[in-house]
């Protein structure tokens, strides 16, 4: 029995460094697709978008991993709450990587848009914050920090200030001419995208507390609607009230 | 007494010491026989068994061994000591992996890989993939190139060991990354010399063919005129590969004292033509009274001004450049802050290279040689001056140039000049 334990908590730690090294790749793409993206490098965009493959790959490795610890250990507790966590962080960190192949794809899509300083110097900002927060969230992860873990939504507020400073330039790079519409459709799509990357940093982060708390901030709603609906209920009791009394 | 039973008594007498004496001979050899073998047994070196005579003797010759395996342990133990701590204090890392996979030894610098997050777990994954092909037998090896920030390179190499018994294998992460940027620099110095010095010969050989034969006066005007200026821009490379090798060759600075803040107002002086020209505003703000430092005016004016004429040319007509002239403990700091369009990140290491270029298509526009902060670096190497770059695309560079402040030398020079009097 002692020895069952022990590969199931081998098995848990093989999640967790899978996890983390999904991360990595994750961590790595972004500043390597925003290279891409301020270069004009068409073989560095191809290289992102099947670099895409290996993430995948992992990503469906640890799913099945966990899968299986789920299906014959029947963890309980915590060791449920992070096997629950790795599956949804799988998801998160996957769809982040998706969104830089995006980016990549729009580089191809902008090629030969010469971009101004100020909209380049965004991105990078951008960029730079996006996988700073992704950061913060693995290391929230791997060191099982709730309470970094909550922070990521207001440290997040960086990212989506930066969003919104370059919006308003892609406006002024187009109102003077400097770049097409398309292009800045497609701009303002890949700025959507590293934003994007930032929400599921800020999702990480409500994952990681609740591996280790097992509270989730959407338990506050819950928690809100399950009063307004007793509350109802109570009026709505106190209105019949009248009625069951006549009927007596 | 009947003598008969005297001498009964007497014989038995005899007889029990008799038989106690061969008793004891043969219970003493017995003991001997037994102490000899145990402690052939333990190992221990006698020359003969004559040699133990008592219990006593195998303790003594128990005590030694012991004492002498203290001694070799300390011995080894303070050799693998030294062993670890060599291994630490290599820069490369070094871990050993038994035929399993299983870390046996690492050094510190290994330690990153080892509990590895972000980047590093990247190669720490490389390193078990390499390990499993040499723990088969072969040699393996890998560049992993690492976004970062900061990016970087990293050499991953795993050697299977030589078997004696339990397979194993070792594993090296080495960062090459500077290896990288060297051979980069080498490779692109003779693109770039060619470049920056062909362009303007081939445009005056092109424009003196048009020339020829040409009739109409305001053409011969104007291609006269760009081949002036081409060649006015031969002139100013030249002229600044020579200041560049003439402030590469001179070892140190010279020991004159010179005051910063007014070599900074000379070189916003000298580029104030340009700045108008440029519709930027050069503003020159000293913070501190006393900005001296040891050094050659010369090569300080040169760094100082080249920081400011680029400073302008990438700033945006109808902006600021912030020249700063302060001290800040022990240093004086030089500070150039522009507003302009500002350095990509992937370039910062690479600007103080010789004809390096963040955009190859802008140099013609701006007219710079290439070498200007080249010739910058090289002047506060030669003043052991720091130089640090913090910019951003779109909002502009600040170059700051941190120079040790003259007052400890003035010091030592004061106190050195009575002593010399003194003995002569």
């Amino acid at each position: 029995m002692p020895e069952q334990r022990k590969t199931f908590h081998q098995e848990l730690d093989e999640i967790r460094d899978d996890i983390v090294r999904l991360g990595a790749l994750v961590g790595e793409v972004i500043p390597r697709g925003t290279e891409v993206l301020l270069t004009n490098d068409m073989g560095g965009a191809q290289a992102v978008i099947e670099a895409d493959d290996e993430l995948d790959d992992l990503s469906l490795r640890i799913e099945e991993h966990c899968y299986h610890v789920l299906a014959l250990q029947q963890p309980m507790a915590s060791d449920l709450r992070s096997i629950v966590t790795g599956l949804w962080l799988t998801g998160e960190l996957e769809r982040s990587g998706d969104l830089m192949v995006n980016v990549a794809k729009g580089t191809r899509r902008i090629y030969g848009v010469s971009l101004d300083p100020k909209l380049r110097g965004l991105i990078e900002r951008m960029s730079e914050e996006a996988s700073r927060l992704m950061k913060l969230a693995l290391d929230a992860y791997a060191e099982r920090n709730a309470s970094l873990g909550v922070a990521i939504d207001d440290i997040d507020d960086t990212l989506d200030t930066l969003h919104g400073d370059y919006i308003e330039a892609i406006f002024e790079s187009h109102a003077t001419h400097d770049i097409g519409l398309q292009a800045s459709v497609q701009l303002a799509l890949i700025g959507r995208y590293y934003e994007r990357i930032g929400d599921h940093a800020v999702n990480i982060g409500q994952r990681v507390q609740y591996m280790v708390t097992g509270w989730l901030p959407e338990q506050t709603g819950a928690a809100r609607l399950v009063a307004r609906r007793s509350l109802a209920a109570e009026i709505g009791a106190e209105n019949s009230v009248p009625e069951a009394e006549s009927g007596q | 007494m009947n003598p008969v039973v005297w001498s009964a008594l007497i014989a038995a007498l005899v007889a029990v010491a008799l038989a106690t004496v061969v008793a004891r001979f043969f219970w003493n050899r017995a003991q001997r026989n037994q102490v000899y073998e145990s402690t052939m047994r333990l190992g221990f070196e006698i020359s003969s068994e004559r040699e133990l005579v008592r219990f006593d003797d195998l303790l003594a010759i128990v005590e030694r061994s012991v004492r002498d395996l203290r001694s070799d342990t300390l011995q080894s133990e303070s050799a693998q000591f030294r062993l670890q701590s060599a291994l630490n204090a290599l820069p490369v890392a070094v871990m050993v992996f038994d035929g399993e996979g299983a870390v046996i030894e690492s050094n510190a610098a290994s330690q990153p890989f080892l509990e590895a997050r972000h980047g590093d777990a990247l190669v720490g994954a490389a390193v078990n993939d390499l390990i499993r092909v040499a723990n088969s037998g072969s040699e393996a090896s890998t560049a992993i190139d690492l976004f970062g920030p900061p990016k970087r390179t990293v050499l991953v190499t795993t050697v299977p060991l030589p078997e004696d018994g339990q397979p194993g294998a070792v594993a090296f992460v080495e960062d090459i990354t500077e290896r990288r940027q060297l051979e980069a620099i080498r490779t692109d110095l003779v693109a770039n010399i060619s470049h920056e010095l062909k362009t303007p010969v081939g445009a005056i050989g092109l424009l003196a063919e048009t020339l020829q034969g040409e009739e109409n006066r305001d053409i011969v005007d104007r291609l006269a005129h760009r081949i002036n200026a081409e060649a006015m821009r031969i002139a100013q490379i030249i002229e600044d590969l020579i200041e560049l090798s003439r402030i590469e060759s001179v070892d140190g600075a010279g020991s004159a004292i010179v005051e910063l803040a007014e070599v900074a107002s000379d070189a916003v002086e000298r580029f104030r033509t340009a700045a108008v020209r440029a519709q930027v505003s050069v503003q020159l703000v000293v913070l501190s009274a006393d900005t001296r430092i040891v050094g050659e005016r010369r090569q300080l004016l040169s760094a100082v001004g080249n920081l400011i004429d680029n400073a302008i040319k990438y700033s945006d007509s109808g902006t600021v450049v912030d020249v700063t002239v302060e001290a800040v403990g022990n240093d004086i700091v030089v500070k150039v802050a522009d507003h302009g369009i500002g350095i990509p990140t992937r370039d910062i290491d690479r600007i103080f290279e010789r004809f390096y270029r963040v955009d190859q298509a802008r140099s013609r526009q701006t007219g710079g040689t290439g070498l200007g902060l080249a010739i910058v670096r090289h002047a506060a190497v030669n003043h052991d001056a720091d130089i640090d770059v913090e910019s951003r695309l779109g909002e502009g560079s600040t170059f700051t140039l941190r120079f040790p402040s003259s007052n400890g030398v003035t010091d030592s020079a004061e106190t050195e000049v009575p002593t010399l009097n003194k003995r002569t």
